[in-house]
Order: structure tokens, then C-alpha cells, then sequence
């Protein structure tokens, strides 16, 4: 009872601290974030509730398995978490024989278009259709990117903080890829 | 390989409470599910030929010093 009592007012540090030494500890860091990472995953599967589940619990199994290399480097702890998440959502992709469909709101494809200054001020379902087309043409690292900006409206410091970079080649690397979606997009006009 | 399609079946692209906590394992049986993976089996000795030579080596030593005395 006090044992418990005591973990629980532990802070983050002194978790992750403990997790380290022994990962039955681990339980706190799997109850405060397990619904973040399970609603970024569902959201990247396009709300496919099953393999969301799935992918979480792997995620959080190889969370156990590598805390002994995890460093804290002035991260959130969420970021190495979401980078796990991150790698694992992409290996199922790669793992799958037939292509995978994930729904994207039309709210999302207008915001990518409007940040990718795609001259418009209202989209038509062609146009949306066509937008969609180009986001499926482009390679995977490149994909990744737009889903965590636009689709799951990440920061670009936490989206830096996933891929282990600075803030500033982050929002270069988006930029450049607007471009890129710009220019295909006049491309295909 | 996945490619995205437009939602227009307005599937919600938010998990709600009741599937959160529908796919939410308790921790015990995660730990069990992670010490299932990465604990494996103790070897038997038969199966170890480096532990089993070792041992050999050892006795064969041992018998060798006994019948020095």
C-alpha cells in the first residue's frame, strides 16, 4: 500500500528512472499514456479501432523492452513514445501485401491545400480527389511528414522532437514539401 | 503500403471513450505479454554444446586430480 502510494507521487524522471531497473514499473508511464499514443495511432490507421489496439500494445511492449536505452535529452518522454508508434504504424505498412486505405477528412485536405497556397477558396470534390492523388504520389518519408503536421495537427517542435532534429529543418523540410505538392498540383492543372 | 482516400463515409477519425478503454489491457497482462516475449526458456544442457564441454572439461579435470592423489 505505501509502496504504491509512494509510486504514485512519483515524478516523471523518478519513473522513468525506476522503469529502467525493473519494467513492472513501467505501469504508471503505460497509464498516462496510453490514450494519447492509442488516438495517434487509430488516427494514422485512418480509425480502424482493432489494429490500433494492436499496434498500441506492441508499441508500448517494445517501449518495455528498449527503457534501458532510452536517454532523456530534454525531450518530452511522449516524443520517444510517439517515434515507437511512429516506426511501428510503419512497419505494418511496409508488412502488408495489399495496399492499406486511410480516411482522411476533407477539413484536413483544405488546410494542406490552403498552406500549400493552392489558389483556391473552395475546393471541390475533384479537386480534393486530385489533391489526394498527388499526397499518394509522393514516397513515404514525405508522407509521414504531411500526416503528422496536417492530419494530426502536430507542432513542428514535436514533430522535430519524433525524428530527432531541430525545429528549423523540420518546418524546411515541410516547406519544401509544399512546394513540391505546389508544384505537381500546377503540374496537373 | 497505404494510400489515403477521402472520408466520405464521415468515418470518425477519433477514437471515442468507450473504444479507448475497449482496447486498454491492464498493465499486468502487458507485462506478461513483454515477459513472454522476451524471456526465453533456459536451454537444456544437452542442448548447450558450449555449457555441456565446459562441464565436461571441469569433471574431466577433476577426475584427473583425484587420481593424482
Amino acid at each position: 500500500m505505501t509502496r504504491k502510494k509512494n509510486i504514485s507521487n512519483l515524478s516523471e524522471t523518478e519513473l522513468i528512472a525506476l522503469a529502467k531497473k525493473d519494467q513492472k514499473y513501467f505501469g504508471p508511464l503505460y497509464e498516462r499514456y496510453f490514450e494519447e499514443i492509442f488516438r495517434f495511432i487509430f488516427k494514422r490507421l485512418g480509425g480502424d479501432e482493432e489494429i490500433a489496439g494492436d499496434i498500441t500494445q506492441q508499441t508500448f511492449i517494445k517501449a518495455m523492452a528498449n527503457m534501458g536505452r532510452y536517454e532523456d535529452r530534454g525531450f518530452k518522454f511522449s516524443s520517444w513514445l510517439y517515434r515507437i508508434a511512429q516506426n511501428e504504424v510503419s512497419m505494418y505498412f511496409r508488412q502488408l501485401k495489399k495496399s492499406y486505405s486511410v480516411a482522411v477528412d476533407e477539413n484536413r485536405i483544405a488546410d494542406l491545400a490552403q498552406e500549400a497556397e493552392l489558389e483556391m477558396n473552395y475546393m471541390s470534390m475533384d479537386q480534393q480527389e486530385k489533391l489526394v492523388e498527388i499526397l499518394n504520389s509522393l514516397n513515404e518519408s514525405e508522407l509521414e511528414l504531411i500526416e503528422l503536421r496536417f492530419f494530426q495537427a502536430m507542432r513542428f517542435q514535436d514533430i522535430a522532437n519524433i525524428y530527432n532534429i531541430t525545429e528549423a529543418n523540420t518546418k524546411m523540410r515541410i516547406y519544401r514539401l509544399l512546394d513540391k505538392i505546389s508544384k505537381l498540383w500546377n503540374e496537373r492543372k | 503500403m497505404r494510400k489515403f482516400e477521402l472520408n466520405k463515409d464521415k468515418k470518425n477519425l477519433t477514437p471515442t471513450k468507450e473504444q479507448i478503454k475497449r482496447q486498454k489491457r491492464d498493465f499486468s497482462r502487458l507485462h506478461h505479454d513483454y515477459e513472454k516475449l522476451t524471456k526465453r526458456g533456459k536451454k537444456p544442457l544437452y542442448r548447450d554444446p558450449k555449457l555441456f564441454m565446459l562441464l565436461f572439461i571441469i569433471g574431466i579435470i577433476l577426475f584427473l586430480l583425484f587420481l593424482e592423489e
